[in-house]
């Protein structure tokens, strides 16, 4: 297979969420500023279509309407009207941040993820939650359909391809699924190998799952994240990916990244290819030679990979899959006249 | 635990500063006069975004709010809501403003007060209270680092160094804390007390001797931390924290930096003069810094204002200064992995008691908190506000033979008089 890198878009910060429009003609970022911008994809051109009050986590558009969803840090959700260009709603979700959100593929349901670490023992295992940690909204109505309980911080989230599903997975490395027409747990996928409890530095756990896939068949769910360190903020553990028989009898871990493969680094995000032969990894690299992995399915070979030199939050295809849209920046440059250089990406590739 | 256990185990235990002296009226003047340190050291350098100079609305300013406090005028991160409440019983300086950008060297300067000059090595701020503000014949320790992490790379470093200096072993130390331990401090159970005591006089006969012999330094050292550990022996129930109340703990906790919080405050209620708690180096957030502030920041916001409200509520605050600092600040610009690097140019601090003025906010940076806009602070500025609310003359020669002439804080530094009652 061939990537080629056919553009690069500037952002005023880095995204952290990002959709495509159904023809691919442009994309919605959430970003660092608050900011939820629409970008044209053929000349790069950015507009903030409207901000959150912190940092805008992730911008959803919503298969058949002409409708995006954004969430924040600010707890919030926003529906958007793009025909109208103007506020649908705006929706109180959480006590604290959306870390991450998702719409399912139907355009019938949105969920986005919370939960605030806060010590909850003398080791610092995670407090329990003070609000419900995965929400799931009717994407059209902003209704509240389900309130799914988990351990924070809930830091990834994604719908199964055939709509039936939810998933979501946590600091400590525990991924729950939930059956959406009955609102039952159906399943709890857990590994410790993505979750350290600094031994060097601070004594509390960081990474968890940071971004979830399921297959194209909705049969398993893919994790990923920074393998264990003992100074967890060296950010050098190894990129990990674990995949997950979510519907076997206690959900059993069937396959892991390839020993020689990976490097060191925070992987963000992780997203199946439309023709469903291979799925990408995306993060930040700190020790290795990529940061953006191609796996074949379902064999989980390293078939391609790319260092982008950025941090990547998410991965986003055309419905074709010819192209591949890597969302995210890379450092924050110092303010000049009290002004930021754009520090914001979007990587579009050619995908061959 | 550290020393759990051991007053059940058959050595002598008290429960109360006036049973660690012979003389009962002494024990009470002692308690009248003496003052108090504890220096919650932050390991690792908190950012100054995130606690106690927030810019929120700006790129540099990160996802959190920032949130009025009981002083009209004055905004803290939304992570310290607690603090915000008893904002004036605090005194807040956001214009520190130090050289060294790495570790080890920012842990010294700010733990020294002043730059190393090889090859003499000045004591530590707990070394110097703890000559200043200690009782010989107080058995509990005149320095307590309570480090539950035994860790941390450069402050590993910095706690096996030479911490007491020039000032000589006797006033390094006792470390304890989490599941470092000291080992062997208990007497062996078929050893009497008689035959014990018989054998230390023996001990420190021979190493006296040798000590006069040979002019060991080495020697002297050696009886240094024995009597240390006998005082240890002797008030050990005050470091077993399964002695803490679990109503205290629930508060402090649950994380071992809260417990040893409160294990400091009961240390300073019964006559510790200088106590610093640490827990390895968990501020030094170059990546993904918010996501770890917002587990941090929480806690320390719940262990200031608990001790500086059960230090008020018994009548000590006045007597006992509270410092919470790093060694520095952290970046405003997120590097790549939306972590933030070490910043000395810029950052902040806070203090409570002792005299010093309530409510009151020192210094600025401006909007995106790349620098001082006024009145920036230096290390020698800032020990000689410790030592002045101490009641410590700052500018005090050091009486060192066959040294250089070194004062407690050189150069004359003034004191922030903008804190100073």
């Amino acid at each position: 297979m061939k990537a080629e890198q056919a553009s690069i878009i500037k952002l005023p910060s880095t995204v952290l969420g990002m959709d495509v429009s159904a023809d691919a003609s442009s994309l919605y970022a959430a970003c660092m500023d608050g900011g939820v911008y629409q970008v044209e994809v053929k000349s790069g051109q950015a507009s903030k279509l409207y901000r959150h009050s912190s940092f805008a986590s992730g911008a959803c558009a919503v298969p058949g309407s002409p409708t995006i969803i954004s969430a924040g840090y600010d707890g919030t959700l926003v529906w958007y009207d793009l025909g109208e260009n103007k506020e649908i709603r705006r929706v109180a979700a959480h006590e604290f941040w959306s870390w991450q959100s998702d719409v399912s593929r139907d355009g019938k349901y949105f969920a986005s993820v919370t939960g605030q670490y806060l010590a909850g023992g003398p080791k610092y295992e995670p407090a329990p939650e003070t609000e419900p940690s995965v929400k799931v909204f009717d994407a059209g109505t902003g209704k509240l359909v389900h309130a799914f309980s988990h351990v924070p911080s809930v830091q990834a989230v994604a719908f199964s391809p055939d709509g039936k599903y939810v998933a979501a997975g946590n600091l400590m490395g525990e991924t729950r699924v939930w059956d959406l027409s009955t609102g039952k747990q159906l399943a709890a996928c857990k590994t410790t190998s993505l979750t350290s409890w600094g031994i060097i530095k601070v004594h509390a756990y960081q990474g968890g799952v940071y971004s979830l896939a399921f297959s194209p068949d909705s049969q398993s769910i893919i994790v990923c994240g920074m393998g264990q360190m003992r100074d967890p903020n060296t950010g050098n553990g190894r990129q990990t990916w674990q995949r997950f028989a979510w519907r076997k009898e206690g959900s059993p871990r069937t396959a892991e990244i390839h020993a020689g493969d990976a490097g060191g680094g925070h992987p963000e995000a992780i997203a199946f290819h439309p023709s469903g032969k291979y799925f990408v990894m995306a993060g930040r690299l700190a020790q290795g030679k990529w940061n953006t992995g191609f796996f074949d399915e379902p064999g989980g070979d390293l078939i391609h990979s790319l260092d982008t030199k950025a941090r990547l939050t998410r991965i986003r295809f055309n419905p074709d899959g010819s192209r591949m849209f890597l969302a995210g920046g890379v450092a924050q440059p110092k303010a000049k006249d009290g002004n930021y250089p754009d520090f914001g990406r979007i990587l579009v590739y050619d995908i061959a | 635990m550290f020393l759990k256990g051991l007053a059940a185990a058959g050595a002598v235990s008290v429960a109360s500063w006036a049973g660690l002296f012979s003389v009962p009226a002494f024990a009470q003047q002692a308690k009248k006069e003496q003052k108090h340190c504890i220096l919650l050291w932050l390991t690792g350098a908190p950012s100054q975004f995130e606690t106690w100079d927030p810019k929120p609305g700006t790129l540099s300013g990160g996802p959190f709010k920032a949130i009025g406090t009981n002083v009209p005028g004055v905004q803290i991160s939304s992570l310290m809501p607690r603090c915000a409440t008893i904002m004036d019983k605090l005194c807040v300086i956001r214009s520190m403003s130090t050289k060294p950008s790495e570790h080890f060297q920012g842990i010294n300067l700010l733990n020294r007060g002043a730059e190393p000059r090889q090859p003499f090595v000045r004591p530590v701020l707990g070394s110097v209270l703890a000559q200043q503000l200690g009782h010989l014949d107080s058995p509990i320790p005149n320095f307590i680092l309570l480090d539950p992490c035994p860790e941390g790379n450069e402050f590993r470093e910095f706690k096996a160094g030479n911490m007491a200096g020039w000032l000589g072993a006797q006033y390094g130390p006792v470390r304890a804390g989490g599941t470092y331990g000291i080992p062997d401090i208990r007497r062996q159970a078929d050893l009497t007390t008689t035959d014990q005591q018989d054998r230390e006089a023996l001990r420190k006969f021979l190493v006296r001797k040798y000590e006069n012999d040979h002019q060991s330094a080495a020697a002297n050292s050696q009886n240094a931390a024995f009597e240390r550990v006998k005082g240890l022996m002797s008030c050990a129930s005050l470091f077993d924290l399964n002695r803490l109340s679990e109503a205290d703990k629930a508060r402090y906790g649950p994380g071992t930096f809260g417990i040893h919080s409160l294990l400091a405050r009961n240390l300073v209620e019964n006559g510790a003069p200088f106590v610093m708690v640490a827990n390895g180096m968990p501020w030094d957030c170059h990546i993904l810094n918010h996501e770890t502030h917002q587990m941090l920041v929480p806690e320390l916001d719940r262990v200031i204002y608990h001790l500086v409200n059960d230090l008020e509520d018994r009548g000590l605050l006045e007597k006992t200064l509270v410092i919470a600092m790093g060694e520095f600040g952290r970046s405003p610009n997120l590097n790549a992995s939306h972590g933030r690097d070490h910043y000395p140019t810029a950052w902040s601090l806070a203090m409570a008691g002792c005299g010093l003025k309530r409510g009151v906010v020192v210094g600025a940076t401006d909007p995106q908190g790349y620098a001082p806009i006024e009145k920036p602070f230096n290390e020698k500025n800032l020990f000689a506000t410790i030592f002045k609310a101490l009641g410590i003359d700052p500018y005090a020669e050091y009486d060192l033979p066959n040294m250089p002439t070194f004062h407690r804080v050189e150069e004359n530094s003034p004191a922030i008089a903008e804190i100073l009652a």
